[in-house]
């Protein structure tokens, strides 16, 4: 069983951004219990930003197995509201939906032109395609608290070969 | 020189914990309240509003600074002593200290609860720390210049304002720690207007680094004082944004206790400029890291 985890790349996870207060705890905790699901090997995937946090929730968690493991890191839209990073746009709503539904599914997500109007980091999606259709999914969290569409999922992938 | 805590009596403080320290005059005439604490229930009422508002510290004082009607030991006990008992039992965690220079009221006031023994005149009754030492409570070191208590600066000069306050601090807490005070529970405060003019009160605050540097913990009282006020040309009642401007300055400096009227606006001064200066961190941060 392939173990798949999607994390989004909030750069409030990373210690060096810590406040006394954290405004990402649930968020936070969603992810470092997933990671924890995962292998004791991991492969990533994510920009450079969105590999930091990876690294950082590799190094939170205390993991043990041998099931191949990946740990996607991307998010939806950053226009969901109007203190969005990149304000209100009335496209993001259903854009996030879209994009929920394909990576519950296992559908090809690519870099298209919209996602890139709205501010979506998507681009290490690509490999959930690759990796095959998922048997099982939990979603841990899925959220835009800050006007950005964050999830995190664990998908569960049987070994076809 | 410091042992990395500060031990306030009771209460024990991590070594980069910076407090605020609330002043209640149980007093008639005092310079900024001018008696509006007076009775003991509107001081009662006064600590209860200064905790809410965030004070870890309370001092306590039955005499103001300046001249006036002479106030006896006998006096200045019935006015403070039964007050601390009263705090004492409503506050637990809260930190009683008392601004008096007389050791038989030092003594009173330590049995009665206290935590702190305030000594705004640099040490005129030299058994203070003797009392500080056998209640193991904590003590402030000012540095007045040798003056008389409640009296005004009359044509003092120093020859090096900052080096005097210093030296004097440094062997006022020597003197306490030989007596027995812990070593943990002393503060040095250089004591801004107390024997001195304007511009002592100024350089001790644009120096106040070297009394930082000595190692002990620093205790600046600023508060709508007359240094603010004739740099600012501004009365009593108008001195907020000048004492906080000095408040900001001594927190860049590192000192780490704030003896206050105000205690929201100190807070906040002193939070933001020590989270500026990377000593703190940010209440809340997600500004463009979503």
């Amino acid at each position: 069983m392939t173990r798949v985890v999607v994390v989004p790349g909030v750069l409030a996870l990373l210690p060096e951004y810590a406040g006394i207060e954290d405004p990402v705890a649930e968020l936070r905790t969603a992810c470092l219990e997933a990671v924890g699901w995962l292998g004791a090997d991991v492969r990533t995937f994510g920009d450079r930003q969105g590999s930091r946090v990876a690294r950082h929730l590799l190094d939170a968690t205390s993991r043990s197995g041998d099931e191949p493991s990946y740990l996607v890191v991307g998010n939806g839209s950053a226009k969901r509201t109007e203190k969005a990073p990149g304000h209100y746009d009335e496209r993001a709503e259903a854009f996030d939906a879209e994009l929920g539904a394909a990576l519950r599914a296992g559908r090809a997500v690519r870099e298209g032109s919209l996602a890139r109007e709205l501010w979506a980091s998507v681009g290490a999606f690509a490999v959930l395609a690759e990796l095959g259709v998922p048997d099982e999914v939990q979603v841990d969290y899925d959220d835009a608290p800050y006007g950005v569409q964050y999830w995190v999922m664990r998908l569960s992938i049987e070994d076809r070969r | 020189m410091t042992t990395g805590v500060l031990r306030l009596g009771r209460h024990t403080f991590s070594d980069d914990a910076t407090l605020m320290m609330a002043i209640v005059n149980r007093t008639p005439d005092s310079f900024f309240d001018k008696g509006a604490t007076w009775e003991e229930d509107k001081a009662f009422e006064r600590v209860a509003q200064v905790v809410a508002e965030g004070a870890e510290i309370v001092d306590i004082g039955g005499i103001k600074a300046a001249p006036g009607v002479e106030i006896g030991e006998e006096e200045e006990k019935a006015r403070v002593v039964d007050f601390v008992s009263r705090v004492r039992e409503a506050f637990p965690s809260l930190v009683i200290s008392v601004d008096t220079w007389r050791a038989s009221v030092g003594d009173a006031v330590c049995a009665a609860g206290a935590d702190v023994l305030n000594d705004a005149w640099g040490g005129a009754d030299r058994e203070l720390v003797d009392v500080a030492a056998a209640h193991d409570v904590a003590i402030v070191c000012t540095h007045t210049g040798g003056v008389t208590p409640r009296t005004r600066p009359y044509r003092i000069e120093y020859d090096d304002v900052v080096h005097e306050a210093v030296r004097d601090t440094v062997a006022y807490a020597e003197r306490a720690v030989a007596a027995g005070v812990a070593r943990e529970s002393v503060v040095i405060d250089p004591a801004h207007d107390f024997g001195k003019n304007t511009f002592h009160s100024l350089e001790l605050t644009r120096r106040l680094g070297e009394m930082v540097d000595t190692g002990w913990p620093v205790l600046v009282s600023l508060s709508n004082k007359d240094f603010v006020g004739e740099s600012l040309d501004l009365p009593v009642g108008e001195r907020l944004t000048g004492t906080l401007a000095a408040t900001a300055v001594c927190a860049l400096a590192g000192a780490r206790i704030y003896r206050v009227h105000q205690v929201v606006e100190t807070r906040q001064t002193v939070d933001m400029v020590n989270t500026i200066a990377g000593r703190r961190l940010p209440r809340r941060a997600i500004r463009g890291l979503q």
